[in-house]
């Protein structure tokens, strides 16, 4: 402020209410900077920390350790969803069940066997509460661990245990002690099957039970058979593994060899057998993953591999393929544990304890503990698991590993999931199943986002530029004062009015008029330049007759009759080429007109091998075209119009054509604001969603086929989102998707910015 | 040498209108080649829509319309068969305020070739230099052709104007208000260039300034209100002007 001394007049001085004002609103704009800088940065910030904890590991930490079964030697552990009352089996007459918390003294329960008979092989089915074992007498039978939890009138939980006997069946050798067990239980299929030993020898017999279901519930489960696998065996068998399928038997011999054998036909059958690590090397462990179609294996030196059940290339049944490799264990797996929720399992050799995750081949954790580790169990929750080391004690670990699945390798990586016949980039979130693995791969949405832009900006940019050089540089300023505010209605047209009129109006004249389009999109431009090539050549005074900027009026019609003959050509064009033939290669005919059946849509999977789909990029590129060419049009005729009059003068005053002029003088001067209108039509067809949505099939494939549809990561939020839960791992993808769009639209902006930058400092004036 | 032609340009009885505004009012004058005819009056008084009108210039503007007739050596502008783009190479044009393009100082003194189709180098090399010197501006600018023409001084971007002006050798060179934004010195060389320019073009040009008429024309014409009032040979027009009004207007009077 200016010093204030008795001798200023008093109209020289600045009222206080307008300095007070000026501060105010210096104030205030600059809050309102600083305040859109934060709100940026501040969705940044929060979408990072949405997405950071995908790449995150598993957290593990030991919470206690108890003694368990001191002394005692217990065939099988198990424990409850609430990991408080894990309990053990010796092969006795009871089941102990020991309190976690070590309030309350070990409890058991009486189990009462068959016959007296003594258990010689026991295994626990966690996902079913299930205890198989394996008797001395040659019988084979299940019993279920449950607990329920009860609260009492303080409203405490406590958890009650209790032991079901169910049934038992004679296998094979009468009286041959029974080394392993397996059981598998599809529902109404159930496999149960033993490694037996008789005279000396090891054998392996299965019995097949089906259970009839009907109206009235589930029937009496019924022997259908048993069988001796033995003589379809490679070698002496080692270890047995029934999966949940409850159709098949997996062996694994001392020769080093995997035997996959298939009941579920009339006769036992041998599907495969495969030596997993090679010739000379034997098979140290063999496990099945959560879904049973994934075998874990490892070598008696640790090496691991994973296999999946999968229908080859070329082949016809489903047979174990080798699909993934882990890091190497220290030995041979000496302990197997699974999730029941995911793909995770924890395994380990010796000390060593190793948390897997067999999609994505990660070791999610890994440790090696002060003690052997003689069994694990993972809760039903895989919110915790425990160890039991030689001395009896139960270690208890807390787990907190929630998005196993995502990663690096998940997202941007081939992987070869489940069932699949090769690795690759696949995107599926979600199933019917709870043993799905989700499919995360965020390429083809890249990929997606990609080809819908780039289909849009190819109709877009042409058709936008050019009018913006027209209208900018030749057309009389009184029309241009109707057409670029008829453009900028255009631009405010809510995409989800020119989403749906792509899906129910364009997609299905595009679809029988494909031949019809692109005689058209080739024809218009065609005769356009025709027609401007013979004016050109007309002499001066006939061209004289319509004055400069208005040659539209003799253009318009001459185009739109362009158009219909082009149009109307289509359906000729069709029936000259797109001959629809059959599987031997003969042209069909229409059985009602006699005709041969001539049909674009036929005939382009038949010509090209790729899909014709009717929401397909054609039309997304039409419609999204359409949303972005006003936005590159009103900008880049701002820039064009901007370009000093002086200069379009001197060029006409040194004799240049209006189009040298442009050519020459305009284009280079505007050139950075028409690069800005590409940009930020492209930063439109990049965040589009909702035409995307409507009109693209939203269909993850990877192609850049114009008849096929596409997923792109801004649709792929919108569709998907409803079906997120807050927090799993496939929100927090669904915010990944969000950061790659962000950083797709980040990376284009400055580069455009930057080329920006070039070109104005290029082409500045003065 | 043929005889020089009185009335190379001829304007007969030539009406224009900006839209409703009636801008020349029947203006008629014959300018005589190779001379340099100096069209003076006040702000808005037509003398510069009237130098426009010789190349066409005006047609770029919107809602104008003219009546009677302006001949070039014989031939009207207004034919429907006068071609307007060769029309202007041959009626080249210096503006008031000096418009070189974003280019080189090459570029920017070949564009009337480049446009013509004309890029043979030693060819576009020579006419630089012919034309550059001929603009009296070869001397200061030949170490940096190829450089930014906005890097030039405003008296010499001026000059690079008449330099790319009459680079293609048109047959007449309309200047309008040539050194209105321009220092006393720079103002000096580019009168003396057009002492120098006469020889060749026919020059018509418009200004504000008095002496700058008194200095370089040798017929002057002064229009005021849309109407030519007063047009004769300079020495007559400063000296014994047959009217009032245009004695008022040289003594400053009104302006």
């Amino acid at each position: 402020m200016p010093p204030t001394s008795p001798d200023v007049p008093g109209r020289f001085l600045v009222s206080k209410g307008i300095l007070r004002i000026d501060r105010f609103m210096t104030a205030a704009i600059r809050l309102g900077g600083l305040g859109i800088i934060i709100a940026v940065f501040g969705i940044f910030v929060f979408i990072v920390s949405q997405v950071l904890p995908l790449f995150r590991g598993a957290k593990v930490e030991e919470t206690s350790a108890i003694p368990f079964a001191a002394g005692k030697a217990p065939l099988v552990f198990g424990i409850d969803e609430w990991a408080e009352l894990p309990f053990y089996y010796e092969g006795g007459s009871e089941v102990t069940f020991v309190d976690a918390t070590g309030a309350k003294p070990p409890q058991t329960l009486p189990l009462t066997l068959p016959g007296g008979a003594q258990v010689t092989a026991a295994s626990y089915i966690s996902a079913d509460q299930l205890v198989v074992v394996g008797t001395a007498d040659g019988q084979v039978g299940t019993f279920t661990v449950s607990y329920d939890a009860e609260f009492g009138d303080s409203g405490k939980r406590s958890i009650v245990p209790s032991v079901t006997i169910g049934e038992f069946y004679p296998v094979g050798t009468s009286g041959g002690s029974i080394r392993s067990v397996g059981y598998g239980d599809s529902g109404d299929s159930k496999v149960a099957a033993a490694v037996q030993e008789s005279g000396g020898k090891l054998e392996v017999h299965a019995v097949l039970l089906r259970q009839k279901r009907s109206l009235m519930g589930s029937g009496k489960l019924t022997k259908e058979g048993a069988y001796d696998l033995t003589p379809l065996l490679t070698g002496a068998p080692l270890q047995l593994r029934v999966p949940r399928t409850g159709d098949s038997v997996l062996v694994t011999t001392a020769e080093g060899v995997v035997d996959y054998i298939f009941l579920g036909g009339d006769a036992p059958e041998k599907r495969q057998e495969f030596k997993p690590f090679g010739e000379g090397r034997k098979i140290g462990s063999i496990d099945l993953v959560f879904g049973d179609v994934s075998l874990v294996l490892t070598d008696d030196l640790g090496e691991m591999s994973i296999f999946s059940l999968l229908v080859p290339e070329g082949g016809e049944q489903r047979v174990f393929v080798k699909t993934k490799t882990l890091p190497n264990l220290a030995g041979p797996a000496s302990f197997f544990a699974r999730s029941q929720r995911n793909k995770l399992f924890l395994t380990g050799s010796g000390a060593q304890v190793s948390l897997r995750h067999s999609t994505t081949e990660q070791v999610r954790w890994e440790k090696t503990v002060g003690f052997e580790v003689k069994g694990a169990v993972i809760d039903a929750k895989c919110a915790s698991f425990a160890l039991l080391d030689s001395d009896g004690n139960l270690h208890r670990y807390s787990l907190d590993d929630p998005h196993p699945e995502a990663g690096w390798k998940a997202y941007f990586g081939k992987v070869w999931y489940e069932g699949a016949t090769k690795p690759d980039y696949t995107w599926q979130s979600t199933s019917g199943t709870d043993d799905f693995e989700p499919k995360l791969s965020l390429r083809p949405l890249i990929h997606g986002t990609l080809k819908g832009t780039f289909w849009a900006l190819f109709f877009a940019v042409p058709i936008a530029l050019l009018a913006a050089v027209y209208t900018a540089q030749f057309l009389r300023v009184e029309v241009k004062r109707v057409v670029k505010p008829m453009m900028e209605i255009m631009a405010s047209l809510p995409s989800v009015v020119l989403g749906f009129l792509a899906a129910l109006w364009l997609a299905p004249i595009i679809e029988s008029r494909v031949p019809s389009v692109f005689l058209t999109f080739a024809g218009v431009p065609l005769t356009a330049a025709v027609v401007g090539v013979a004016w050109s050549r007309l002499p001066a005074q006939h061209r004289a007759r319509l004055r400069p900027g208005m040659e539209w009026v003799a253009f318009i019609p001459i185009m739109l009759v362009a158009a219909w003959i082009f149009w109307s050509l289509g359906p000729v064009l069709e029936s000259w080429i797109c001959v629809v033939r059959d599987a031997s290669g003969n042209p069909v005919t229409d059985p009602a007109t006699g005709r041969t059946v001539m049909d674009f849509r036929a005939w382009w999977p038949q010509a090209t091998g790729t899909p014709f789909e009717q929401r397909n990029s054609l039309v997304v590129g039409i419609m999204m075209g359409f949303a972005v060419i006003p936005v590159i049009f009103t900008i880049a005729e701002d820039a064009l119009s901007n370009v000093p009059a002086s200069l379009t003068a001197a060029s006409a005053a040194l004799g240049a054509s209006r189009w040298q002029t442009l050519r020459k003088v305009v284009l280079p001067i505007a050139s950075s604001g028409i690069f800005s209108a590409l940009m930020i039509g492209l930063g439109r067809a990049v965040g589009e969603t909702m035409i995307v949505v409507m009109a693209t099939g939203n269909t993850p494939v990877m192609d850049w086929n114009l008849f096929n549809g596409m997923r792109t990561l801004s649709a792929n939020i919108a569709t998907e989102l409803p079906e997120a839960p807050v927090h799993s791992t496939l929100y927090r993808t669904l915010f990944l998707g969000a950061l790659v769009l962000f950083a797709l639209t980040f990376l284009l902006n400055t580069a455009a910015e930057l080329l920006r930058h070039r070109l104005r400092e290029k082409y500045k004036l003065v | 040498m043929p005889a020089l032609n009185p009335a190379y340009i001829n304007v007969q009885d030539f009406n224009f209108w900006y839209g409703p505004k009636h801008a020349i009012k029947s203006v008629s004058m014959a300018i005589p080649e190779c001379q340099v005819t100096a069209f003076i009056g006040p702000s808005g008084c037509g003398k510069s829509t009237l130098l426009r009108n010789l190349n066409r210039m005006n047609d770029l503007v919107d809602g104008v319309r003219h009546s009677g007739d302006i001949t070039l050596n014989g031939t009207s502008l207004y034919d429907p068969s006068v071609e307007v783009i060769s029309l202007r190479k041959r009626v080249g044009m210096v503006f008031q305020k000096s418009n070189p393009f974003a280019k080189s100082i090459y570029e920017n003194v070949i564009f009337s070739l480049r446009v013509a189709g004309q890029n043979k180098k030693s060819e576009l090399d020579e006419v630089v230099e012919r034309s550059l010197a001929g603009a009296a501006l070869w001397d200061e600018v030949k170490d940096r052709l190829h450089e930014s023409a906005y890097g030039l001084s405003g008296g010499q971007m001026q000059r690079l104007c008449i330099a790319r002006a009459i680079a293609n050798r048109p047959q007449i060179l309309l200047m309008d208000e040539p050194c209105a934004a321009l220092d006393p010195i720079a103002t000096l060389k580019i009168e003396d260039l057009i002492q120098d320019l006469k020889k060749e073009f026919t020059i018509v040009i418009v200004t504000h300034n008095m002496h700058q008429a008194t200095r370089c024309a040798d017929r002057t014409a002064f229009f005021y209100l849309g109407e030519l009032v007063e047009y004769d040979t300079t020495g007559v027009i400063f000296n014994t002007p047959a009217q009032d009004r245009t004695e008022a207007y040289i003594r400053g009077l009104f302006s």
